[in-house]
């Protein structure tokens, strides 16, 4: 196998409704974090990985020229990473392999998204393609409440639990972040709220979904040697990586045991050499856009059985004082600038393992798992990273 | 410095000109007959509607070419209640996965040919499981519209 | 590097507008190379695609849409964003990190479905103040020519001298979508486009499918008996803003660099045998061999006018006939890398470069001006 290679550092903008600065600046603001964060500076990486959404979403096409000056990358050798909603995760995958490949020693991942600057669910219906199914897929929300509702059905599960469980997931979500500087959505709910809202694409009503958020995640990768060389000691090193996808054709595949997400996990847990995921893992940052899709992911990483996620989160085995915290951050359902939304997962990862995860630690985090999902609900990426060598 | 911040409102629009290809020319022919076609992998037996030219899994050429029954079982659906810019079909409407009788993939398309402006009597209609059939245009133009939706049957 | 990585095998698509649809054409491309190397698709380790949202027929996430034609069904892959010599890269540090033994690389353009070329490149510019002007590629390049012949007092003969040389080059290539017998004269007076440039000195959109698969030194063994060898990469990202760049001294000698040091040239007159370079714009061959080192500054046209870089010379540069004989945009630098891989191989048929050649160079570059370059060396 090739080197390893350790998170050293993250910087996140303030994410939320960002009309106070351009989107080059947001995008720098980023940057600036994180080589404040980690003490070194633009000349000092090998190379940098931007990635985002599609051009539509951003009204600039190849954005990594855009935001040339605000990576402080020219002169430097580029990748421009794109995988739709799992950018995030293959931003981190790239960074990971330009490392360990020998090609590299310090990169930085770059993942930005102004999302209230474009129009999102109409960037998502460009997705789609147009002779067959753009006229039927309504956006993301579309395509998640009916792979909700397969799950929910497949299983036998009570309307009224899942829905419940899913209300749980909306209140500690939003919850959780409160304890986060940089999450976006920052509102009370209780459980009433969540189920009485409007509904969005049914079962999805309004609190189940994530907001629109403008911001940006960067994140310093390092070679051992180098990890050495700056005599670290506090970083998160990648145990294992994996992504999955599946055919394009919405309805080619089963959605409820969703092979790309159970595949993607294995390959991670296989390379970690991690067996039993709900022990091993200390916390966990599932890319949860959608309260139902969040249990569906429980499952098909092998948090827990298939059908069992509904009763396990009621008991709160996925809450911060659970057996595995998923989403300590807030998550996806309260910041959502998608092409970072990947990095923030993985960042957020790391930070716990760092334990540099401030008021949303959890305590004595050694192993965390890290996860994006994109395309016509059919790209899948896992990366997991842990406090030992 | 001014404490609002300016904003420019701009729009991108890209004229594109898509083939349809050899399968796909076909299927839309099929359709403006009101025929569905689908194709049959000889490998793994699966039949893809609508047509491929290739099976995505076993990465071979399909070449049986049949016709696909026009009724089949709900797999999915989604009651579709918001708005934006681009959006094709006017909401409210019903997002569907359909497994045509005889097929082995979903078939993406609406429901309809019942009241849609109460969700909580669609969600009384509609159930997973029941048994669909399309519903023609009149007017038909090789377009995935040809079919109107499909009706849940009695 | 301690590992070897090989290409194994290429394919490509011509590039004159075809009726398939995209969907199914990179099938029949992904099925053209599992082929010829005798791998089914369950055999092949990773794939890496390169395409941009912007050249994709208006859909969106481009590589939602081809997935599986690339063979990538519940298999790992990703992809590159603007230049296909990205995810030719990628793909190596994909091999020699260890995880794959086989990568499969797919460059997918089909420019004939697209706006022109100048509406998408306008969308590279920043909404406020350059897309305002109308700034875009060919815009940047008419700006670049006009300085580089001021500076250097290189002839606008000499530029169309490329034109000339590489649509002449492309007769002999089955894959290029525009080729012919032209003199100067006829470039010089084909019809205004943006001052100095004519049309003749400017690349068409074109259609292109590309493929290489990559393998580890142990696989290619098994594959090929003709393995071509990576033996180095570099690429340079310039800053954004036209006017906060010397488009005289752009990025190139930067990624030039790191892709010789990598590959140990020191003397890239001596050691490169052959050229495959995207020129977009007939000047900046002339341009990006001085670059590249193949001259000194400012003697573009005098290489030009020396037939080294002819088919039969000493450093044939383009030998395909270039990007202004074939222009997949974000496709035509990874199929820099399939024509140097058919020299070496002594199989690009008509346009067959005399002689033996050992080491080749492909080079590509996207946005205004040279923007962004990436360079390849490969090695028989």
């Amino acid at each position: 196998m090739g080197k390893a290679v350790a998170i050293i550092g993250v910087g996140q903008t303030n994410h939320g409704r960002r009309m106070d600065v351009s989107y080059p600046d947001l995008v720098r603001e980023a940057v600036l974090r994180v080589y404040e964060e980690t003490g070194l500076s633009p000349n000092d990486v090998d190379g940098v990985v931007s990635g985002t959404m599609p051009s539509m979403m951003e009204g600039v096409a190849l954005t990594h020229f855009y935001f040339a000056d605000a990576m402080a990358s020219a002169g430097k050798p580029i990748l421009k990473t794109e995988t739709c909603g799992s950018t995030g995760v293959s931003l981190a995958h790239t960074a990971y392999y330009w490392i360990s490949s020998g090609m590299a020693d310090l990169v930085l991942a770059v993942g930005h998204e102004k999302m209230t600057e474009g129009d999102s669910q109409a960037t998502m219906t460009t997705v789609v393609e147009p002779w067959y199914q753009r006229y039927f897929i309504a956006g993301a929300p579309g395509v998640f409440s009916m792979q909700s509702q397969m799950w929910s059905v497949r299983y036998g599960l009570d309307e009224k639990k899942v829905r419940d469980a899913a209300a749980y997931i909306s209140v500690t979500h939003h919850d959780s972040a409160f304890d986060n500087p940089y999450a976006h959505v920052k509102i009370r709910v209780t459980a009433e709220d969540v189920k009485n809202a409007r509904v969005i694409t049914y079962p999805v009503r309004l609190l189940d979904v994530c907001p629109n958020s403008d911001g940006a995640c960067a994140v310093i990768f390092a070679s051992e040697e180098m990890v050495k060389k700056l005599g670290l000691k506090k970083v998160a090193w990648v145990k294992g990586l994996g992504y999955r996808g599946e055919e394009y054709f919405f309805g080619d595949s089963d959605k409820a045991v969703w092979q790309s997400a159970v595949q993607a996990a294995k390959q991670a847990y296989d390379m970690a050499g991690i067996k039993d995921p709900r022990k091993e893992l200390d916390v966990a940052e599932v890319y949860n856009p959608f309260t139902f899709q969040e249990m569906l992911f429980y499952e098909c990483f092998g948090f827990c059985g298939l059908g069992e996620a509904p009763d396990l989160v009621l008991q709160g085995t996925f809450g911060r004082k659970g057996e595995l915290p998923c989403d300590p951050s807030g998550g996806t359902l309260c910041t959502n600038p998608i092409g970072a939304t990947g990095l923030i997962r993985t960042a957020e990862a790391a930070l716990q393992v760092m334990e540099k995860a401030g008021d949303h630690q959890i305590p004595g985090a050694k192993l965390a798992f890290s996860h994006a999902m994109g395309g016509v609900d059919q790209f899948n990426g896992v990366m997991i990273v842990g406090s030992e060598r | 410095m001014n404490k609002e911040f300016k904003t420019i409102k701009t729009e991108i629009r890209l004229p594109y000109e898509l083939a349809y290809g050899a399968t796909w020319t076909r299927f839309f022919e099929g359709m403006s007959n009101q025929i569905l076609y689908g194709s049959k992998c000889e490998k793994c037996n699966r039949v893809l509607v609508p047509a491929r030219t290739f099976c995505p899994r076993c990465f071979i050429d399909t070449k049986e070419w049949v016709e696909v029954p026009q009724q089949g079982t709900l797999t999915a659906w989604s009651y579709v209640n918001y708005r934006y810019f681009g959006q094709p079909t006017t909401p409210p409407f019903i997002g569907a996965l359909i497994r045509l009788d005889g097929t082995d993939v979903d078939f993406v398309h609406l429901l309809g040919g019942f009241d849609l402006s109460d969700f909580e009597k669609v969600r009384k209609i509609v159930k997973n499981g029941m048994r669909v059939e399309a519903v023609w245009a009149n007017e038909r133009k090789a377009h995935i519209m040809d079919i109107r939706y499909f009706k849940p049957l009695a | 590097m301690s590992k070897k990585v090989a290409v194994v095998a290429v394919a490509q698509t011509p590039g004159a507008e075809s009726k398939d649809n995209l969907y199914d054409q990179a099938y029949h491309v992904t099925r053209e190379i599992l082929d010829k190397s005798g791998l089914n698709r369950e055999k092949v380790g990773t794939i890496v695609s390169a395409a941009s949202d912007i050249f994709h027929g208006g859909i969106s996430c481009a590589n939602s849409y081809y997935w599986e034609t690339t063979g990538a069904f519940l298999k790992n892959a990703s992809r590159q964003d603007g230049e296909s010599l990205f995810a030719f890269f990628y793909g190596v540090m994909r091999i020699l990190a260890g995880h794959y033994d086989t990568a499969l690389i797919l460059a997918i353009c089909k420019g004939s479905e697209n706006p022109e070329n100048d509406a998408c490149t306008l969308m590279f510019s920043d909404p406020f103040y350059q897309r305002e002007l109308g700034i875009q590629e060919t815009i940047a390049a008419a700006l670049q020519m006009r300085q580089y012949m001021d500076k250097y007092g290189v002839t606008k003969e000499q530029c169309a001298g490329v034109s000339v040389k590489n649509f002449r080059n492309a007769l002999g290539n089955p894959y290029a979508h525009k080729r012919g017998r032209y003199t100067v004269k006829d470039v010089l007076e084909s019809g205004m486009l943006a001052d100095p440039l004519t049309e003749l000195q400017v690349a068409p959109k074109s259609e292109g499918i590309v493929a290489v698969l990559l393998a580890s030194e142990e696989a290619a063994k098994k594959i090929t008996d003709k393995p071509i060898w990576f033996k180095g990469y570099g690429s340079s990202l310039d800053n954004y803003f036209l006017g906060d760049r010397n488009l005289l001294e752009g990025q190139l000698p930067a990624a030039a660099a790191r892709a010789y040091k990598m590959a140990g040239i020191n003397d890239p007159r001596k050691e490169i045998d052959l050229a495959e370079i995207t020129e977009p714009y007939a000047f900046q061959e002339l341009l990006w061999c001085e670059d590249l080192g193949f001259c000194e500054k400012g003697g573009g046209g005098k290489l030009l006018e020396s037939g080294i870089t002819e088919r039969t010379g000493r450093l044939p540069v383009n030998p395909s006939g270039g990007v202004l004989a074939n222009n997949p945009y974000v496709s035509r630098g990874l199929q820099r890398v399939v024509e140097a891989v058919l020299q070496l191989r002594g199989e690009a048929g008509e346009h067959q470069v005399d002689g033996k050649r050992k080491t080749a160079l492909a080079h590509g570059t996207h946005g205004f001006a040279g923007q962004c370059h990436a360079v390849a060396i490969l090695g028989s």
